[in-house]
Parts: structure tokens; sequence; C-alpha cells
């Protein structure tokens, strides 16, 4: 008799041949991905148990695999991958700007940031020092996840003049993506970038005689998108429902007026120190920029710093003052949800964090969407549980977002959950689909020069790892001119992120009740220059080609020529066809999922190049790997990640 | 393919927030509530042109002052900039009562601006004076002793630029006005062609809640490139359009097939139409009109695609257009700079008008000029900084032309060129000649909603501070 296991084993097998048969005919290629013949049963941690999982897993927890990491995960495992991932150093922008600043003497510019972003989602050698690799890739996922939850742009005037504003809140990613959210919340409060953006900072207590009453911008935000969300939620992340079937409001309006009137005070570092005489007055350091990098302070303390200063907290004893001020309420919140008067301006935000974070909705609310960025649009209510369920149980401890990025990623609906569901996966948002093309096409910087202009010196000669250019990394939002891709790092239209974990997608989705959330950002327009910009890096941009010698600031490009081998070893045609290309491609770019259809599809193309494509090309197999990288990167298969 | 946009809208409220949540940016799920059940149908064509003027275009030379203690405050008050009075191009407005600048005053339009100013003349344009970002109407008194209710970030760009695309004035405005007008409209067009477009880059007026903006170039859609077939046959672009019919196993792939389908439908659609059998030539209308002129060709010959026949691109009865031109900032060299641009605008606005008289649309469509804010009154060396309130043109074949409107601090729709005395002594200025607006955007763009033809709690749910001042409509159309 076969031990329990094998049988499980041809179950699981039969099942899964039965389903791969009942959707396609015998005689038509199948759109179906063949089907995963591992077994299910021992425990998604043991893995992977082949390239096309490892590659699956990487999608999912880092910025796109290569077939270095793929052969590496393979060789580790799961977990000691994981272990690794959480023990790499992490990479900070600011690290990057001020080496810009204080060891090229350039003046450092957004452009600076944006190359700075790529260097720790590309990852490879540190420019200031090669021997430095850069291989913090989950924190750096989590941590991009992270910003397009707790979102600041530089869309926003005053912060698109500083770039250390915004590299400065995205260090407080990086450097807590592995830590205590309730921790994550305080830091991106009292963060100088999100007091700008959502009007915290200078926000004061009320003077009906001046017209001054809270602004309640950080007030709703940070409740509605940065922690319990608008509508009560069970465990699972699906939304309670009142006797009538109707989803409950988490909060009032008089709730977003309390939480308002409690976030006031609260100022840059150096008000009063910075040439500025009072609160109201007090700005950023043009000169340094250096009250960007300290966490706000309060000013709460009459006479504090100078005499005649107010107090410009209301914390419930002023005359105009919000008094025992009704935060939260659900059980167990402390004192009902009550902040009692007489607090001080850190006192309060405690206790108001504390209010918020202890609030039962955050675990899903939270859990769901960081799901919903890393693995699939439409996780399981039981997947998101199992996920809420570990926040919950981290709620004290300092490797919260450890342990949930661990369930994440290695939950069996995450390593398996494809096989059975065909509303499996999430459309790959246009930043992920490019640091995915360059890490997996070993894209280095290339051309550029060393000069000084207007009396401001730019190194980009010889700099292959800082990833600046007009047309691709700094240009990556360009949606104007036909070209680029429409998202760029930390530059979201608004404080809504560049789609909303809700989008419904019209048509099919909508009425399956699929959300779709980065379809939003693939509108008509966007989707064409979307292409476009792959054919760019498809065709173009490749290491090999000649400098223009008044080529600036260069560009990243690729080796195309890498794949040269698997392209063909002949003559080309249908005697010497492309099949070790496309498998590569499927492993490298698409898991392995490439489906039958697919395949046919590329090959029936790849087959007829052959020997005579020289036209542009030093060597005739560069065709077929121009045109498979177009061809796979524009495809629906690659675009939905599953 | 795309199924009916009221049963979408109805479908998305469900599946989101089912109904009692109302707490999204600017009532969103009101918007979507009251488009699901508002059925707008209608029985002509218009379209609404926003001519968006990046930096803030400075008003006081683009609208002079001839005559009048106007005029003497004009020289006195901007010594390194003030026009002459020869060359300026005389707008024959009634010297008083309505429609007059309602300060005693005659004005004509910068030397640059001969076409508009004729334009205005001849009833087809009109000026909307004193028109700004407003919370609620403002005194100085009120603004200099601080107790004024303000948008934030007043002088800003982004920040008014953005509020007069998305109105009322916020900080993260998720949509604009024209985006939350295509919304309520787009029932009553047909789901397949662009109804909210813009020819001049993306922003936040061409932002719908339900309704994504179309963002083309200025002389026609962004289309797919496909790369260069070695073989001399389309065998690569055929292999690309396999890959993206129907047919695949996954439902978001499917959806992203669709959408790719999509986009080179909707492009190859605009491209046709663009290039449709019959279309007049309309290039001599823009000649020397600039960018701004090329986009307005492009909106001209949508607008005549939409009432002619076009095959794809018809049925159209409500589209939104966004054209947009650069270089307003003048902070220096002003009037090298401002005389060069406004050559174009006059020339694209008035080109704009007699194009669309030219094939009879002249009332299907108006144009209305935006931009970030005015400039300072006072000057620097040899430009100006930013200001606050502005004038605006409109322009259309519907429009009540040869006149100024707005409203006035007492809310009587009257309206009220700005005084241009010395700020000490200037009951406008709310200092350094950065004049406090007497019109609202709300006002503004609630008049053109209006023309528009949505009704007025729509109006009220798309511009939600509009209840804040007494004069919904101005009347210039």
């Amino acid at each position: 008799m076969l031990p329990a296991r094998n049988v499980r084993r041809l179950l699981c097998l039969a099942v899964m041949l039965v389903c791969a048969a009942s959707g396609a005919s015998a005689l038509a290629q199948s759109h179906r991905p063949d089907a995963m013949l591992h077994d299910g049963f021992d425990g998604a941690a043991a893995g992977p148990a082949t390239d096309a999982d490892a590659s699956r897993f990487l999608a999912q927890a880092t910025f796109g695999p290569t077939d270095a990491d793929i052969a590496h995960l393979r060789a580790v495992g799961y977990q000691a991958w994981l272990n690794e991932q959480f023990a790499a150093p992490q990479s900070l922008e600011m690290t990057y700007l001020d080496w810009v600043a204080d060891t090229l003497h350039e003046q450092v510019g957004h452009q600076n940031r944006r190359e700075a972003w790529f260097l720790g989602a590309l990852g490879g050698p540190d420019p200031a020092n090669n021997a430095l690799i850069h291989s913090d890739q989950l924190r750096q996922r989590i941590a991009f996840a992270l910003s397009e939850i707790l979102v600041v742009s530089d869309q926003n005037a005053q912060l698109a003049e500083f770039p250390t504003s915004i590299a400065y809140y995205y260090d407080i990613l990086v450097a807590n993506a592995f830590g205590n959210y309730r921790t994550l919340l305080e830091k991106v409060t009292l963060s100088p970038a999100m007091g700008t953006y959502l009007n915290m900072r200078g926000n004061q207590r009320a003077d009906p005689s001046r017209n001054i009453h809270p602004d309640e911008n950080y007030a709703r935000e940070i409740n509605q998108l940065f922690s319990v969300g608008l509508v009560m939620l069970k465990a699972d992340g699906t939304p309670q429902l009142d006797g009538g079937g109707h989803p409950i409001p988490t909060y009032s309006q008089a709730t977003i007026s309390a939480f308002a009137h409690v976030f006031t005070g609260w100022n840059w570092y150096d008000c009063d120190d910075n040439g500025f005489d009072n609160f109201t007055d007090c700005g950023p350091d043009y000169t340094t920029g250096e009250n960007w990098l300290h966490p706000m302070v309060p000013y709460d303390q009459p006479n504090q710093p100078n005499n005649g200063d107010p107090s410009y907290h209301d914390n419930g004893t002023g005359p105009n003052d919000l008094h025992s001020k009704q935060l939260l309420a659900y059980p167990g919140a402390q004192a009902g949800g009550v902040l009692a008067d007489g607090g001080s301006a850190a006192s309060d935000l405690q206790f108001a964090l504390d209010n918020i974070y202890g609030h039962p909705n955050v675990g899903p609310f939270i859990a769901k969407q960081l799901i919903q960025r890393l693995v699939t649009s439409n996780p399981s209510p039981a997947y998101v549980k199992r996920v809420a369920d570990v926040f919950n149980a981290n709620r004290t401890s300092p490797n919260q977002l450890r342990a949930v990025a661990q369930a994440i990623l290695l939950d069996p609906e995450a390593r398996y959950g494809q096989v059975y569901s065909d509303k499996y996966g999430k459309l790959r948002e246009p930043l992920l689909a490019l640091t995915h093309f360059w890490r997996a096409m070993d894209a280095r910087h290339t051309c550029g020069r060393d000069f000084t202009q207007g009396g401001l010196q730019n190194h980009y000669a010889n700099q292959p790892y800082r990833y600046a250019g007009y047309v691709t990394g700094w240009g990556t939002d360009d949606d104007q001119y036909g070209s680029g891709i429409a998202q760029a790092p930390m530059n979201a239209f608004s404080v809504f992120n560049f789609f909303k974990p809700s989008y419904l997608p019209p048509g099919e989705m909508t009425a399956n009740g699929l959300v779709g959330p980065e379809f939003q950002l693939q509108t008509e327009s966007v989707i064409a220059n979307t292409v476009n910009s792959v054919e760019g890096r498809a065709f173009y941009f490749d290491v090999a080609q000649v400098c223009d010698a008044g080529d600036d600031f260069g560009e990243v490009k690729v080796n195309h020529a890498k794949d040269l081998a698997l392209a063909g070893s002949g003559n080309g045609g249908a005697a010497d066809p492309a099949d070790r290309l496309v498998d590569a491609y499927s492993k490298r770019f698409m898991s392995g999922q490439m489906s039958p259809f697919m395949r046919q599809t590329l090959l029936a193309y790849l087959n007829r190049i052959d020997s005579s494509w020289t036209e542009g090309v030093t060597d005739w197999r560069l065709w077929r790997i121009h045109t498979a990288l177009y061809l796979v990167f524009n495809s629906p298969e690659y675009m939905v990640q599953k | 393919m795309r199924p009916d946009r009221r049963k979408f809208i109805r479908e998305t409220i469900c599946a989101a927030l089912g109904g009692a949540s109302v707490y999204s940016a600017f009532g969103g799920m009101k918007l979507l509530q009251a488009a699901a059940r508002h059925d707008y149908g209608f029985t002509n064509y218009k379209a609404l042109v926003c001519v968006f003027l990046y930096g803030g275009n400075d008003s006081f030379n683009t609208i002079v002052p001839i005559s009048g203690a106007a005029r003497t405050n004009y020289q006195l008050v901007r010594p390194n900039l003030a026009l002459p009075t020869a060359g300026l191009h005389a707008l024959n407005a009634p010297a008083s009562g309505a429609g007059s600048p309602g300060d005693g005053s005659s004005y004509g339009l910068h030397a640059s601006m001969p076409e508009l100013a004729a334009l205005f003349n001849a009833n087809h344009a009109a000026i909307v004076a004193n028109v700004g970002s407003l919370v609620r109407p403002t005194t100085k008194t009120e603004y200099q002793g601080g107790s004024a209710v303000l948008p934030p970030q007043l002088f800003s760009h982004a920040d008014q630029a953005a509020y007069w695309q998305s109105s009322p004035p916020s900080n993260a405005p998720v949509t604009g006005w024209g985006g939350r007008l295509a919304d309520l409209v787009a029932s009553a067009n047909p789901p397949d062609i662009p109804i909210l477009t813009s020819l001049g880059g993306q922003d936040a007026f061409v932002r719908g809640e339900s309704v994504a903006g179309y963002v083309m170039n200025s002389y026609g859609p962004n289309v797919i490139d496909f790369p260069y077939e070695l073989s001399g046959d389309d065998a690569l672009r055929s292999a690309f359009d396999a890959l993206h019919a129907q047919g695949q196993a996954n439902a978001l792939e499917r959806t992203f097939g669709n959408a790719m389908r999509h986009s080179v439908a909707t492009a190859t659609l605009l491209q046709a139409t663009l290039g449709a059998a019959g279309m007049p030539n309309f290039d001599g209308y823009f000649a020397g009109a600039g960018e701004i002129g090329e986009q307005l060709e492009t909106v001209v010959k949508l607008i005549w695609a939409a009432n002619n026949n076009v095959p794809g691109y018809t049925g159209l009865s409500r589209q939104v257009f966004f054209v947009t031109g650069g270089g307003y900032d003048t902070h220096s060299d002003q009037l090298a700079t401002q005389g060069g641009l406004l050559v174009e605008l006059s020339k694209a606005l008035s080109g704009f008008h007699a194009a669309l008289t030219s094939v009879s649309l002249a009332d299907r469509a108006t144009a209305f000029t935006a931009s970030d804010f005015g400039r300072s009154l006072s000057n620097n060396e040899d430009g100006s900084d930013h200001g606050w309130a502005s004038h605006q043109f409109v322009v259309g074949g519907a429009v009540a032309g040869k006149k100024f409107y707005g409203d006035n601090l007492a809310g009587t729709g009257s309206a009220q060129m700005p005084s241009l005395a010395p700020s000490d002594q200037n009951p406008n200025d709310g200092g350094y000649g950065q004049m406090i607006p007497t019109t609202s955007v709300e006002q503004y763009s609630a008049t053109l909603a209006k023309w528009f033809e949505l009704s007025d709690s729509d109006i009220d749910l798309i511009l939600p501070n509009l209840g804040n001042f007494n004069t919904r409509y101005l009347g210039f159309v």
C-alpha cells in the first residue's frame, strides 16, 4: 500500500489534471499554465521545489527575480532566504544623498532621490563603495508597499523643493519595514514631510476670534487610510454588516474633529531658532533643509521657548478647547476612547495613537493591503485572517512586521493559491515591471559625463550604479510625450496613492466583485505609453552602444546580449528554434507560468528569425531577444503576477 | 467592450462601500450616488474647453486701463511694467451699468491681442473680473486682520493651480471639477469614446471619480508605435494582438487584454476621427497660434467630428477638454515674455472661435481661461510676483460677450474691476498688489456648469463651496 503521503500526492495530481483539462479542448492550445505538479501538503515553507516556484516567490518578495536569485533561493530554501533578508543591511536614501552632497559636491535634487530609490530597488554594488552590495530586497519591497499606504508625494510643492524631506521620510519606512506598526505610525506622524503633506505641522488649537479651527486633514487620513479605514471589519477583513445589511462606519465626523484637536501644537524642531519668531511664521530651513530631518516637536508650554509664547496644543483646558475628546470607541479601548483634559501634546499624541492602533480594524486593514501589494489583489478572507492574526499576535513586538511579511509569503495561498483560482494574482504596477526588467537584464548606468555647469558639479561618467537618465530613472513619471510609465516613487497624485485598494476595473471584474487596484493607473493613454516604453527597453538602451560624447547624464541600459546562447546555436529558423530562450524567459519573468498558447505564439514568431536578420544588430540572435522581450513584457500573462 | 457607465457606477457603489459612508474626499461617494440616480439625456451637443495658463498670467498687463482713475493709478503703481495706451486694443464694453468694468475706467487689451479684442467687440468673448480661489467672500479687513478663512498656500503655483482645477481648495485634490462634470454626464454619452480629454498633459482637472481623463498629444492620441518589422510583414504585430485577444485563463489577464485592446481601439478611433473624410482643414485659423493653437485646433476637429456623423464618433452630447500653455510666471523680463505668449493666446482663442464659426458650431463650445493666480500689481525690476485674483476670458458663440462679468464684495453680481490705487489706499489690495478676489472660482465654474445643463443640485455637489457665495451664476454664458 502506498504511504499516505504518496496517496495524497496522487490525488492532488489527479485533481490538477482534471482542472487543467476541463478548460481547454484537446486540439486548442491551452491558455492555462501547466499545473504545478508538486505536493502542497508538506507545508508551504518547505521549498521551493522548482525554479518556477522560486521565481514566483521572488516576484512577491523582491523587485523582480533574476537567474542568480532563483538559484540562490533554490539552494537555501524559503526560511533561510527570509532570514538572510531580515539580517541584510538597510539601504537608506539619505546615505546616498549625503554622498552626493558631501563627497561629490553636487547640488542635491529630486533626480538624486530617485537614483537613491532605484539603488535600493535594483540592488547591487553601491556607487560610493562598490564592495558594499545592496541586497535588502524584501525590506525595500515592504517599504515601497508602505509608501503606497502611508502616502507622501513630491507633487506637494513644498516637498518638491526639498528632496531630503522625502528621503528622510522614506528611510523611516525602510528602517521600520520589519518593525512595529505602532512605532512606524508614530514616526510617520511626527515626520515633517507628513506634517507638511497632510497639514499637522503648524496645526493649532481653535481661536474663533481669528477664525482658526484645527485642520482635519491628518485626523481624517490617519484613520481612513493609515489604520482603520471607513467601515468596521471582521477579523478576516470583510465588512461587518448591520441589521439592514449595510456596512458600519468606523467613525463619525465628530471623531475626526476630536482627533484634529489632538493633533495640534507640533512644528519644526527649530522654530524660534531658525530666524522665525513664532509658531505660525515658522518655516523650513531654506539654506540647509536641516529641519526636514528631525521629528516635529511640541509647542505646548506657555512662554516656551520665549516669553509670551502661548501653548498651541488643545489639551482641553483652554477656553476654546474641546473637552474630554471622544476618539475611537471599541471594546477594550482605554477609557472608552475618551482623552482626558490636561495632558501635554506628547502625552495626548500617545493616547491618540494608542487609541487608533488598538482598534480591531488595524490588523485586517493593514494585512489585506500588504497582501495586495505583494501577492494578490483578492485574497481569501481566510488568508487575510491568518495574516491579521500574526499582526495581532505581535502587537507589542519590535519584529511585528517581520512576522507579518513572513506570514504573507509563506502562507499556502501565496505559495500555490494560483493553482486553484483563475481570479488570483495582481496586475504588476509600472515601477515593479520596470525594476524587474532592469534587475533581470543586468541593468547598468552608462554614458554620461563629469562636467561643471553654472558652478555646479555633476559626476556621471563611469558610474554604473548611479541610476540616472532623463528617459529612464528620472523620467519614469512622464506620460505626456508618448512614453514613460506614469509612475515614479513618492510621486502619487494624492494621498490616495496611484490607485485605490478598492478599485474595481469595469467589466468582468466588477461583475464578480474583484478589485484590481493597479488597473486604475493603467488608463488607455498610459497603456499606450507603457508599451512604447517597453519597446525602448526591449530594443534599445543597450550597454554595448557607443556613447554620445555630448550625453551629460547617460541612461540606464541593459545587456541584451546576455541571452545570446539561449536564443540560438546555429542559423536560426525552425531548425534552430528559440525554445530555450522562451523557456528561460518563462522562468525568469513569468515564474514558469507561460501558457502553452503563449509559448506557441512566441515560438511561431521567433522561429521565423534566422541568421539573415542582420540589419541593425551585431548578431542575428539579438532580434529574437528584442522581440521576445517586447512580446513578453507587454503580454497579459506577464503583466498579471500570479 | 465597456458596460453602460451608469450600471458600472451603481455597481461600484454597491461593491465598494455600500452607501453608508460618505467621508471620502469631496463626498466622492455622494457624487457616484448622484450619477447613478440622475439620468441626463441631452438633445444637443456642448463642449467645455478649459485653457489653463500655467505660471500665473499677469492680468494687469493683459487687460489694461486706457482712461480714468485706473489709468492714472496703473502708471503710478507699476512704472516698470506699465504699457503705453498707444497700441492697446480698446474694449467696447458698456461704460457704466451691467457689463461695464464697474470702476468708471475704460480698458483695452495688450497690444499683442488684436484678434481677441475684435472677438470681444463682436460679442463673442467676455471678461470675468477679479476671480480667484476663495473659501468664502473675504474683505481686506478680514484678510489683513487675520480672521479670514482662506485657501491654504495662497501664492504657491502647484497648490493654486490645483484649486482652480479641483475646487474647493484642499491639499490633496483627488478629482478635478472637469472630471466631476464628466462623471455626471458620462451616462449620456457612448461608453467607448473619450469624453474627458486633455491635450496638454495630466492634471487634476481631468481626473474624475469614475471617468479617467484621456491624455492625448496636442495633435493626436498617444499611439503604440509598433516596432519595425524586419520581415516586412506584420507578424510581430499579429503576435502582439494574438496575446491580447480574448481567451486568457485568468480574470485579471482577460481584463488587461481588454484594456490593451481598448487602448489600441481608442487611439485608432481618434486617429481615424482626426483624419475623417470631409473634415475641413482648420490650419489657416491657427497660424502663429503656437502650441495652445495646435491643441485647440485638435479640439475643433473633435468637436466637428462629434457633430458631423463621423463613423465611430457619433452619439456624443457632452465633452470636456483641457488644453494648457506654460511660461506665464513672469518674475522677470515680463514685457518681452508675456508679449510673445499673448500673441499666441490671442490667435489661438480667436482662431478657435473662427474655426467653429466656419462650420456653424460656434455656439456648441465655450472656452474659458484659467491660471494659477494673477500677479502682483506692483512690479519688481522687470517683472511681477505672485498675485491672487486675476481676470479671465470666456470665448464662444453662446457667450454674452462684449461685457465684464464678476461678483463684488456685496455679492450683488455686478462686475467690479479692482482698484489699482497704491496698496494702502486700495480696498481690494491685500498687500503688495495681491488683489483679493471678489469672484470665486466656484462661481466661475458654476456658470459654466450651468451652461452645460447640469442641475442646480448637481452643481452644488461638484462645487461644494458654491453656497458660500450669494450669486451662483454670473451670466456670461
